[in-house]
């Protein structure tokens, strides 16, 4: 458990200290910003669902570039030999960066409730839709950070990683257009592949365990394979 | 020279061995990177693993240092193997890896705190061993500098505190002089020679000249096998004098054999103008061996008809071993 939270405190320092992660941030929420004021003076509703949509297709964007570094980068410096020969195991490194990347996820989500604030205060919101939404959030982020990971775990280098992962996203955003082409049962297997299918209820305020399962499956199968590939040597 | 089997070394009676490696194999794909390698290194010996490039001296290290799995053999570091408790393994090993991977963006001592904590020391213990290792290495002044700003010397000097900062039992470098001046090759020799006795040290190189000046033993390894083991410090004939002397062989022999750092004295087949020919066998280190049996054979009035260094150094046994090979595939 120290080995772990060594390790997950060297990744935030190294995370943190990166400028990337504070441009990445800025237009996070120079884009959200945008958004909710849009959509706050055309609609004229306390929502928040446009804003989930927007974040959304922003983590798609946004996640290759903090996992990018995750383990490719150590691989590259060589400084993975460091932490492979130290008594700590490829379980404890990988969670540790896995984390490290969500501690980030949760602080832009964290700053973006600011805009859940502002309409407590000059509106009536209902609540559900805004706890759903962020809920799905958190388990879309936790998935594709997975995912990135995995990624990063396979190369030492971090544009392929970067691009890997994003064809990777791009692919799960729009596979259900590819489903609906497809012949029964097909259909319904490749649609269910879809992020698009598994977030839609979560942001407009619907709970499925189906779709918890599904970002829950992918984020273990993503983390399982980084360990597996991590211990590939 | 034949390599010894494991359980020479091993043999009932003897210490039990710090490292110990038998019957290795390690297959990448299609090439076979070690055949069945095996030795032992007893506690506080130093010795270095030579070998061309691509020998499978990295592979080594990397399956003692738990990096690596090995295909089939077994690799043993103070009683633990590497195949069962990987973890255990690494508790006790300080590794210095070839490249000096470090991180970039931390302060060396952030850096040595970490590593030091990694390898199991509490906070307060961690501090204490970054003081200690940073006073031995002279690295006190760059403890707040970041580490993607130092030189390749303090570069190195860093890789090795990281490696000695938890007092680990066993240390292991590859090519721990690569890229680094004259002085800091002799700090890093005379570092190592400070370690003898305390700690057992394996070191990778291809260097000859610098392991006959560190270590008390070196292995050989061509395309993954072990070729020879030959010790530095003692038992191998590693000096030899060829001496021409015109006098009574026994007065002469006994004469020799008073010389200091010298091990024995051979009379063979008679030399010119009535003279013997002598061969000494004397210790690899001994300075000015010539001289002194060249004073000892003119100063008790015999005349000195030839004297010639035949020594049986590294660099002869290595290319003659390495010749009888072709070189291995990259």
């Amino acid at each position: 458990m120290r080995g772990f939270r060594l390790l997950l405190l060297k990744e935030e320092r190294a995370l943190f200290s990166s400028e990337i992660v504070y441009v990445l941030a800025a237009m996070f929420l120079l884009v959200m910003g945008y958004t909710f004021s849009v959509a706050l003076f055309l609609n004229k509703t306390a929502s928040l669902v446009h804003l989930f949509f927007q974040m959304y297709v922003l983590f798609l964007l946004t996640v290759p570039i903090i996992t990018m570094r995750l383990v490719a980068e150590e691989r590259r410096l060589g400084t993975i030999e460091l932490l492979l020969t130290s008594p700590v195991s490829e379980v404890q490194i990988v969670l540790a960066k896995f984390c490290a990347a969500m501690t980030l996820i949760l602080v832009m989500l964290g700053l973006s409730g600011s805009y859940a604030v502002v309409l407590a205060i000059f509106g009536e919101p209902d609540w559900g839709p805004i706890y759903s939404g962020y809920l799905g959030l958190f388990l879309l982020g936790a998935a594709l950070s997975a995912i990135g990971l995995l990624a990063s775990s396979l190369t030492s280098n971090q544009i392929v990683a970067a691009l890997a992962s994003l064809g990777v996203f791009l692919l799960l955003w729009s596979i259900d257009d590819f489903g609906f082409l497809l012949p029964d049962p097909y259909d319904a297997l490749v649609t269910n592949l879809s992020l698009a299918a598994h977030f839609v209820p979560f942001a407009t305020g619907s709970l499925y365990l189906s779709d918890a399962g599904y970002f829950m499956s992918a984020t273990l199968l993503g983390v399982f394979l980084s360990v597996r590939a991590l211990g590939r040597r | 020279m034949d390599a010894p089997s494991a359980e020479e070394f091993d043999r009932p009676g003897h210490a039990p061995s710090a490292i110990f490696v038998e019957n290795l194999t390690k297959w990448y794909g299609p090439r076979q990177a070690l055949k069945g390698l095996s030795f032992s290194i007893a506690p506080g010996e130093v010795v270095g693993l030579l070998g061309p490039n691509g020998s499978g001296k990295t592979t080594t290290l990397r399956i003692l240092t738990g990096y690596l799995r090995p295909t089939s053999g077994k690799a043993l570091v103070g009683g633990v193997d590497a195949l069962e408790d990987p973890a255990g393994l690494r508790a006790q090993i300080g590794y210095v890896p070839e490249d000096i991977p470090l991180y970039n963006n931390m302060r060396v001592a952030e850096f040595l705190s970490f590593m030091a904590q990694l390898k199991g020391l509490a906070p307060a213990a961690a501090a204490r061993a970054v003081d200690e290792v940073s006073e031995r290495l002279e690295l006190g002044s760059f403890l707040k500098v970041l580490i993607g700003k130092l030189s390749r010397g303090y570069r190195q000097r860093v890789a090795l505190a990281q490696a000695l900062v938890s007092d680990p039992r066993v240390l292991v470098m590859d090519e721990p002089t690569n890229g680094l001046d004259p002085q800091q090759i002799i700090s890093t020799r005379e570092l190592v020679r400070s370690l003898a006795g305390v700690k057992t040290v394996l070191i990778a190189t291809h260097i000859l000249a610098e392991m006959q000046k560190m270590a008390d033993r070196v292995m050989i390894l061509l395309e993954g096998k072990l070729l020879a083991d030959h010790a530095l410090t003692q038992g191998g004939p590693t000096r030899r004098i060829r001496l021409s002397v015109a006098g009574v062989p026994e007065q002469v022999q006994a004469l020799l054999a008073r010389v200091a750092g010298v091990r024995s004295v051979e009379c063979e087949a008679g030399g010119q103008d009535g003279a013997a020919t002598y061969v000494v066998e004397a210790e690899p280190r001994a300075e000015e061996l010539a001289a002194r049996l060249a004073g000892a054979v003119v100063g008790h009035g015999f005349a000195l008809a030839e004297l010639a260094d035949v020594s049986t150094d590294l660099e002869q046994i290595f290319l003659s071993l390495t010749r009888r090979q072709p070189e291995a595939p990259l």
